[in-house]
């Protein structure tokens, strides 16, 4: 097990760049990848790509990002990967179908944004659970897929 | 090879939901982690979370189990789910207290009112949950997929004693929470006699306290 605590930098980071360019250079580079709906955690136990069992936690007051640089040395960096973020986009038909919509979503408690007039519902998991939530909305034409 | 071992720093307490429906063995869950813990010589604390009342805190203060001043008590006031999913400030500053009074403790367990089967924990103030459903509330009940049941991290499934009273199948209502969550972790309990709550406490070591 590889414990670490914190986040040592942004992979995007020049500095951090240069150096993680270095370490690709000897295939010393893994990945850690998190799942979307996991990506909030601050404690957790993954393996990377090249099977590390890696222990991490972050400050409480920190959030993990895509490019989290989680442990770095002369031989081998760890960079936590976010899996793709799974969006359903949703246009109601009018005003009273936007209503309802709105309040499904909110009483499902959906996690959700808003795109112009579009709702973008983030998927914890399979679309058709949630399509099986608002069947009575799409059947009726008053919501679609966007 | 190490990449990083030495952590400089103190490192925040994990934080471990405990949900489930009214009843389900919540408290008893804690009463029998508690003493499991402490053997294993883990620093404590415990928050918990009641409607209008301070109930299940008084019951832990006393139990002799814990130091009463390491129970802190949250009331939600509202549904149970709100004050750990929609706005998780108080138990975040309940948990924050704690660390600040006692430091160097290493787990939190925060134990939420009773609610529906709808209950989760919000990722902000739990770094791992489970759901405590229990025998008597019928083998139906993982077949109904609540998101309590499909989402933690662990379902546990208590009273297993009753089954024979109650006429489940225990074997058949374990097969069916397991399909439902796909491989994630299901433990059976009987926390009146103290059963399978060795599993739970080995799997908060390796998965919640990095112990090994
Ligand atoms: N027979 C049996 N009773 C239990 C078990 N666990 C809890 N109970 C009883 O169930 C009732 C509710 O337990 P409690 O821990 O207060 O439930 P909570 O509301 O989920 O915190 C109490 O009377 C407990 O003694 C168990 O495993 N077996
Ligand atoms: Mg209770």
């Amino acid at each position: 097990m590889l414990r670490v605590h914190g986040i040592l930098g942004r992979a995007d980071d020049p500095e951090v760049h240069a150096a993680l360019h270095r370490l690709e250079h000897r295939d010393g580079i893994e990945y850690l990848f998190v799942p979307a709906h996991e990506a909030g955690r601050k404690r957790f136990r993954l393996t990377t790509d090249r099977g590390t069992d890696c222990a991490v936690s972050i400050d409480r007051d920190q959030a993990l990002f895509d490019g989290a640089v989680l442990a770095m040395d002369d031989s081998r960096a760890i960079v936590a990967r976010f899996g793709e973020q799974a969006v359903w986009r949703l246009i109601p038909r009018d005003t009273e179908a936007a209503l309802q919509l709105g309040w499904h979503a909110g009483n499902l408690h959906w996690r959700g944004r808003f795109d112009g007039e579009v709702l973008e519902v983030l998927l914890d998991g399979d679309v058709d659970t949630y399509r099986a939530r608002i069947a009575n909305l799409i059947d009726q034409g008053l919501v679609r897929d966007a | 090879m190490t990449v990083q071992e030495t952590i400089s720093g103190t490192v925040p307490a994990a934080r471990f939901g405990i949900g489930g429906p009214v009843g389900s063995g919540k408290t008893a869950l804690v009463e029998r982690l508690i003493p499991a813990l402490t053997a294993r010589g883990v620093d404590l604390a415990v928050i918990t979370n009641d409607l209008v009342t301070i109930e299940d805190a008084e019951r832990l203060r006393r139990s002799g189990l814990i130091d009463p001043d390491r129970v802190s008590a949250v009331e939600a006031g509202a549904c149970p789910h709100t004050i750990i999913r929609e706005d998780p400030t108080l138990n975040i500053e309940a948990a924050d207290a704690l660390e600040r009074r006692f430091p160097g403790v290493e787990l939190i367990l925060l134990e939420s009112g009773g609610d529906n089967l709808a209950s989760t924990f919000s990722l902000d103030l739990t770094d791992f949950w489970i759901f405590v459903i229990d025998v008597s509330g019928g083998d139906d009940i993982p077949r109904k997929r609540g998101p309590g049941v499909l989402k933690s991290d662990v379902l546990v499934i208590n009273k297993t004693d009753l089954a024979p009273h109650v006429g489940v199948d225990l074997a058949r209502m374990e097969a069916e929470a397991r399909a439902v969550r796909g491989g994630r972790p299901v433990l059976m309990t009987d926390c009146r006699h103290g059963e399978g709550i060795d599993a739970l406490v080995e799997l908060i070591e390796t998965q919640v306290l990095f112990r090994k």
